[in-house]
């Protein structure tokens, strides 16, 4: 296991090179603004655009300017290790920023797995088990309206209803959970239903599908066979089993989210990963954006491993090598 | 009916949740404190926008646009010159600020002597008495090339020596700018500039402190590090360690993209300053970045924020258009414009221009754009803030209700090569596939329609190419793209003189290669030899375009005053008349939607923003 472990994180290496490298290559390909330009004002002249590209390294060619990024990236820069650089927004190191919002994007990420795992699995549970009644139809009906209902929708609607309606809800932005815990909580609780509901009904249908299935195979009925309650022969023998390809889905969705939740971020109003991006992509502000491509790429190549390793404990049948 | 005891443990839990979130959801009812009667001082004036939109990291050597040039004139900077910060005219005279009075000039009119008022503070850390080397100290950075900055345009030529050095901003030496002593300055000119004290206006003129802003030698590091002069300063400025540059963390304060709270400066002394110019009413300015447009103005309704640069979305308008008080409107000096390209067919024939602005529905672009809210119809070039000439008085191509008129532009069209056979419907080869950039949001997405409707009329047929504002801007301005029209654009003045309108837009000087540069995109002057000179890489005609270099030149010699801009508004007659590169469409107006918590409003019309220098809040 240590020697596919070993492996696995060469390959985290050699994936993130390939992502960095077609994202620097769609940026130069299809730049969405110059920077120089952007920041030269509204009376550019070509000196003064030539020296801002000097500033921002624009006016080295494409392959040494990558070559900056990468070693700056493995060795670090002025500003410490992992190196990003510095924003041409900001004049600000990278790094700081980044990993300002990726704090804020990890808690929105984590708190809405959280409530997906907990509303999705059991409903996917009880819906598999009661198949055909009213209570599977319901949960299937859910599960429609969640993976139907467009995020950017349900969060308006959510701030409508719960905010601006009802006052009951603490409405936009962000509060640190070291600066009010409660106001934490109350800021995060919306974003984590709104980004949770689409994946708790995809998790609730693969988890009625993947429950169904199991339920079916011939160990099931020899348990049930052996006088086992239908409790555990339904927790310990086929949740297991089923729950597999869940651990999978869960690995790569998390590690995705990871890079950036950006609907929800940008209609909540958080500082997270997610607004940064689409901020600095606009802006055309390279460092930054490749500072949240890497971290992205890298919260998921990493989960999947992670996933891998759960699966083979899940697994008695997967041994890695 | 709850079956199982699991079922009921799962209520009973989100039930908790539900009851948590009510606890600590909405904000708690805060006491409003109304002031005293009369006392408007006080408050926290809370502001949220969709962005900052600082073009230069707030660093004021190198920041231009209005909301980040308002924030450093009404509160943070006290340059040599400044404005009332108030609407209309008395918004745009200049007065003397930094400056105990106004400059002695000497008689050949070229050397400004200034002398400093006592008393003026830097705010801490810095804690010092403004003298005039850190005025001096300002220019220097501007013309540090290491700066990057836009501001050299504005002084290099005009001042004597003023041109852009490699050494760092220490080092630069500016011969025209002379400090005899800590309260003396004196600038002199190259040539007579009529205009040089609205340039001295700028916050990038502002005194700057070396011994901080020395350690950050490129453009916008200075930003989350500023130094008032001013009634206010970035809160948290006083924790600044100054005693090294390694040791200076960024000032609180200021989180680019998050927030920016400015608090009173302890050491500002109302007496070296004057009511009309500040009233310093807010103890604190609270300016946050909020994603959610419709979320900014849900709370500005409710209560929990006071106000918004933003453009209020059409729904805010709409209830709020019967109650003005909360919805105040002020004319910026602002045109919107549709661009014709002189070089390109169909549009290098003034038969053809002429017919486009005769056939462009002003009005159905206005009431997609907003309505009268949003601004009113321009008839020509210079807005009638600025000293042009009002709608009803000059309006060259008018027609019904502003609604465009297709059978005089069809007679216009019938008198161009390009319609083969005068029926006034352009029809040769060249009318047909036309790139037309425009902006791929709101109101251009509304636009577009409606110029394409109007000029297939009279056969133009345009390839609408929507793309980002910035990207828009950035190919139409480039001179090798050959863009035949474009609807991207608009511009706002640099100071309150006509001459900001025309050059940059209209004088063969103004046009430059490279992408992005050049803002005379019509370009009106152009000729073989200067395409060739500085190649700019037009393919097109270029024979017999029309240029007003001459009669720019003179109306820019003349001093400030009625003369002056007589001789702008028949510039702009002539650009209409006799160029015609624009249909201009548009004399802006910027609406805010406004809080019960603003007592006083103000708007500042140099900046073309609500003035923070006047607002008051009551709590």
């Amino acid at each position: 296991m240590t020697q596919y472990i070993i492996r696995r994180l060469m390959w985290v290496v050699l994936v993130l090179l390939m992502i960095t490298l077609i994202a620097y290559v769609i940026f130069f390909v299809m730049p969405p603004v110059d920077p120089a330009r952007a920041f030269a004002g509204k009376r550019p002249t070509p000196e003064l655009i030539e020296t801002l590209r000097h500033q921002f390294g624009l006016d080295q060619p494409f392959y040494v300017q990558y070559g900056r990024f990468v070693q700056r990236l493995f060795l670090g820069d002025e500003y410490g290790w992992p190196g990003f650089g510095f924003s041409y927004a900001t004049r600000s190191p990278v790094r700081e920023e980044l990993f300002q919002r990726a704090v804020i994007t990890i808690q929105l990420g984590a708190g809405a797995a959280v409530v997906w795992l907990l509303v999705g699995i059991p409903i996917g549970i009880v819906s598999g088990i009661k198949r055909g009644t009213l209570v599977d139809r319901a949960a299937m009906g859910f599960a429609l309206f969640g993976v139907s209902a467009p995020v950017f929708w349900l969060g308006l609607m959510f701030l409508f209803i719960f905010w601006q309606k009802l006052g009951i809800a603490a409405g936009t932005g962000y509060v640190a959970l070291s600066e009010n815990p409660v106001e934490w909580f109350g800021h995060m609780i919306m974003p984590w239903i709104v980004l949770a509901l689409l994946f708790a009904a995809f998790y609730a249908r693969m988890v009625r599908g993947s429950l169904i299935e199991t339920m079916g195979q011939d160990y099931i009925r020899t348990a049930r066979a052996k006088g086992l309650s239908e409790r555990r022969v339904v927790v310990k023998h086929g949740l297991r089993a089923s729950l597999t390809p869940i651990v999978t889905l869960f690995g790569i969705d998390f590690g995705t989210l990871l890079g950036g939740a950006i609907i929800t971020e940008t209609v909540f109003n958080m500082p997270g990963l997610g607004t940064y991006v689409v901020q600095s992509v606009f802006r055309g502000d390279l460092p930054a954006t490749m500072g949240v491509v890497v971290l992205g790429a890298l919260a998921v190549t990493v989960m999947s491993l992670v996933v891998d390793i759960v699966y083979a404990y899940l697994d008695p049948r997967v041994r890695y090598t | 009916m709850v079956r199982s005891r699991r079922s009921r443990g799962i209520l009973a839990a989100l039930a908790a949740v539900a009851l948590l979130a009510a606890a600590c959801g909405g904000d708690a009812e805060q006491p409003r404190e109304a002031g005293e009667e009369g006392d408007l001082r006080g408050g926290t004036l809370r502001v949220q926008m969709e962005s900052f939109v600082h073009e230069c990291n707030f660093d004021p050597t190198c920041e231009f646009v209005s909301y980040a040039n308002m924030i450093h004139t009404n509160l943070l900077q006290r340059p040599l010159m400044n404005y009332r910060h108030v609407a209309d005219d008395p918004g745009l005279e200049i007065l003397p600020d930094l400056a105990a009075d106004m400059p002695e000039i000497s008689e050949d009119g070229l050397t400004y002597t200034f002398t400093l008022k006592d008393g003026v503070m830097f705010a801490p850390p810095v804690d010092r008495e403004v003298t005039s080397q850190d005025v001096a100290y300002a220019f220097q950075r501007m013309a540090s090339q290491q700066q990057g900055n836009p501001y050299t345009y504005y002084f290099e030529g005009v001042i004597d020596g003023f041109e852009l050095q490699k050494s760092p901003a220490e080092d630069v030496e500016i011969s025209g700018i002379e400090t005899p002593d800590d309260k003396t300055i004196s600038i002199t000119l190259s040539d007579p500039v009529p205009d040089i004290l609205f340039r001295l206006a700028m916050p990038g003129t502002a005194p700057i402190p070396q011994e901080v802003a020395g350690c950050f030698p490129q453009s916008g590091e200075y930003g989350r590090f500023v130094i008032s002069s001013g009634p206010y300063m970035l809160e948290g400025s006083e924790a600044l360690d100054i005693s090294t540059c390694d040791s200076m963390e960024p000032i609180a304060g200021y989180e680019p993209d998050r927030t920016l709270n400015l608090v009173r400066n302890p050491n500002y002394e109302p007496a070296t300053d004057s009511p009309e110019m500040r009233s310093s009413n807010p103890d604190r300015f609270e300016l946050s970045v909020n994603t959610n447009v419709d979320d900014i103005f849900n709370r500005i309704v409710a209560g929990e924020t006071d106000t918004s640069p933003d453009d209020p979305p059409a729904q805010f308008l709409r209830q709020f258009a019967e109650d003005r008080e909360r919805l105040p409107s002020n004319p910026v000096d602002v045109l919107w414009y549709i661009v014709m390209n002189l070089t390109q067919p169909p549009f290098d024939d003034i038969h053809v221009r002429k017919a486009v602005n005769l056939a462009i529905d002003k009005d159905g672009l206005l009431r997609a754009a907003g309505g009268e809210l949003v601004g009113e119809i321009a008839t020509h070039i210079l807005p009638p803030t600025m000293g042009g000439l009002p709608s009803d008085e000059y309006d060259p191509y008018a027609t019904e209700g502003f609604a465009g008129d297709v059978d005089l532009a069809m007679e216009e069209m019938a008198q161009s090569a390009y319609d083969t056979d005068g029926d006034g419907v352009c029809d040769a080869p060249e009318c047909s596939g036309i790139l037309h950039i425009s902006r791929n949001e709101a109101p251009w997405t509304e636009f577009n329609p409606i110029i394409e409707d109007n000029l297939a009329a009279i056969g133009i047929e345009l390839e609408t190419r929507e793309i980002e504002g910035g990207s828009a801007y950035e190919l139409v301005s480039t001179t090798s793209e050959n863009v035949p029209i474009g609807s991207h654009g608009g511009w706002g003045k640099d100071w309150p003189d006509a001459s900001t309108f025309f050059e940059a837009l209209f004088t063969s000087g103004a046009i430059q290669a490279g992408p992005g540069v050049n803002n005379n995109t019509g370009l009106v002057g152009i000729t073989s030899e200067i395409n060739e000179e500085r190649e700019l890489g037009i393919e097109g005609n270029l024979e017999g375009i029309p240029s007003i270099d001459a009669e720019f030149e003179e109306c820019v010699a003349m001093e400030l005053g009625q003369a002056r801009l007589d001789c702008f508004n028949e510039v702009d007659r002539i650009l209409m008349e006799e160029v015609l590169p624009y249909v201009p469409y548009r004399w802006d107006e910027e609406t805010h939607l406004i809080s019960d918590n603003i007592t006083k409003w103000e708007f500042d019309q140099n900046a073309g923003e609500m003035s923070f220098a006047h607002i008051a809040v009551a709590s």
